[in-house]
């Protein structure tokens, strides 16, 4: 039998005010109409609560986008889990933080796009940096854990030295250094974002110094990006190990990219408990353990410690979601994850930041190099419109 | 950097606190949980931000009269800078 589910990942909504080109959400983003009630969520904090869940990460989207978010910690945290808001910040006066930490807020993590606000702006479509700076010096004020997360790319990573000294101003408990994943939006525009091999290699030492510098004060937590990996990462910890994913409608996902593997049923807690979710669905069950491993994973040491990697980039990258996931060098399919390096290294410009006074202009003068996330309730291309 | 001595008043860090049942006690942080039994246990109870290391100690020392007073100041010390490198506990 499964032991207990870790951590439960809500995902409260998919509405956001950022435009991430990097953004995990599926492109296929869940629309406002069919959001989880208020009430909803308060049942799935008492179930997780009970089958022995320790952490409720509260994320989207913009979990702030929700206006029931206070009532939301509180229940998770009434049923006794450790709550996390990962947020941009956007929304959050000091007013709703004060409220989120007296509803029993114990963490907050926002998300910066770069040091430099011009940079930040560009890459997340929108005018974000210059609140995030002052709602950094509120939270300092308050008594909850504090972490920075910088998604690192191709775009800036070559100022990630400037970056850390700016966030490490901000005196956060924890600093996440993550590369991008290429998931959703980031996978559409993977050509703009993978970090040539000089890049990375340069990355991972400033991160070691900074850690040594730090330690004790803040700490660090950074992973190298699984292309350039030699084995794949366990992700999530493994299909059905550890975590749970409800998504803005309800369905429940083992990982954050689940529902793109066809062949899937996944429940829907206004149907099912969580426990039932946990122990007999056949999403859940479709890769826990070992049985539908294929060779080099089924043989090999590393099945207990990586799972096999990562099912949806299995799918994403070869469309067969129970191969090998092809970021490991041993995988039969290694050569997609090799030619998209290739690529990236073979032409090592790196593009300038455009500027613009709207979100229509900046997509317009971007399009040849990526695509920014949408909203769930727009569609996926932007027509124009009078 | 803040070392580890006698009069320091080690604490759970912010955003770090006790969850779980009384039979089955985690430290709950940013990211994970530490499941405590035993003499981690014993100790980070102390960790009230109110006794001071020395106190700690001495305490530990009297409760567990069989071991060896030295190896038990040794012990203590490692597991909270264990602790603190990850910004669990503060001193």
């Amino acid at each position: 039998m499964a032991p207990n589910p870790l951590a439960l990942i809500a995902e409260i909504t998919h509405r956001c005010p950022l435009h991430c080109v990097y953004c995990s959400n599926p492109l296929q983003l869940a629309d406002t109409e069919s959001e989880l009630s208020t009430g909803d969520w308060l049942r799935v904090f008492e179930q997780a609560g009970k089958l022995g869940m320790l952490h409720a990460h509260f994320t989207g989207g913009e979990p702030l986008a929700r206006q029931d978010l206070t009532e939301l910690i509180a229940g998770a945290r009434a049923a006794g889990l450790y709550t996390n808001l990962i947020t941009s910040g956007i929304g959050l006066s000091e007013q709703r933080l004060q409220a989120l930490v007296a509803a029993g807020l114990d963490h907050i993590q926002i998300s910066f796009q770069d040091s430099q606000e011009g940079a930040a702006n560009w890459i997340a479509g929108a005018k974000a940096h210059a609140h995030k700076l002052e709602l950094s010096r509120a939270i300092r004020t308050h008594k909850l854990a504090f972490t920075t997360n910088l998604v690192v790319h191709r775009q800036n990573i070559d100022h990630l030295e400037e970056m850390i000294a700016f966030l490490e101003g901000l005196a956060p408990d924890r600093m996440e250094i993550a590369h991008t994943q290429y998931y959703g939006w980031a996978l559409k525009n993977r050509a703009a974002l993978l970090p040539t091999r000089a890049q990375l290699d340069k990355a991972v030492e400033i991160v070691a110094a900074a850690e040594k510098r730090m330690a004790g004060r803040i700490r660090m937590d950074s992973v190298v990006p699984d292309y350039y990996a030699r084995y794949p990462k366990a992700c999530m910890g493994g299909w059905g190990r550890q975590l749970m994913l409800i998504n803005p409608a309800g369905k429940v996902l083992p990982c954050h990219a689940a529902e793109v593997i066809p062949g899937l049923e996944f429940e829907n807690v206004r149907q099912r408990t969580l426990e039932f979710i946990w122990r007999e669905s056949s999403s859940f069950r479709r890769f826990r353990g070992e049985e539908w491993m294929p060779e080099p994973c089924r043989s090999c040491e590393r099945r207990t410690e990586d799972f096999g990697g990562c099912r949806c980039q299995a799918f994403l990258l070869m469309q067969d979601a129970s191969a090998t996931d092809p970021a490991c060098s041993l995988a039969p399919a290694h050569h997609i994850v090799e030619a998209a390096l290739r690529e990236a290294n073979v032409d090592t410009t790196v593009a300038k930041p455009a500027s613009a006074s709207s979100f229509v202009q900046l997509q317009q003068r971007t399009a040849d190099l990526w695509s920014y996330r949408t909203n769930p309730d727009s569609p996926l291309t932007t027509e124009p419109r009078w | 950097m803040a070392s580890l001595d006698d009069s320091s008043q080690p604490r759970l860090a912010a955003g770090c606190r006790w969850g779980g049942s009384e039979e089955d006690r985690v430290i709950l942080f940013p990211e994970g949980a530490i499941r405590l039994q035993g003499t981690g246990r014993q100790v980070l109870e102390r960790c009230d931000g109110q006794r001071t290391f020395g106190q700690i100690i001495a305490e530990l020392q009297a409760q567990f009269g069989d071991a060896d007073p030295a190896k038990i100041r040794d012990d203590i010390s490692k597991f909270l800078e264990q602790l603190w490198k990850k910004r669990i506990v503060d001193y």
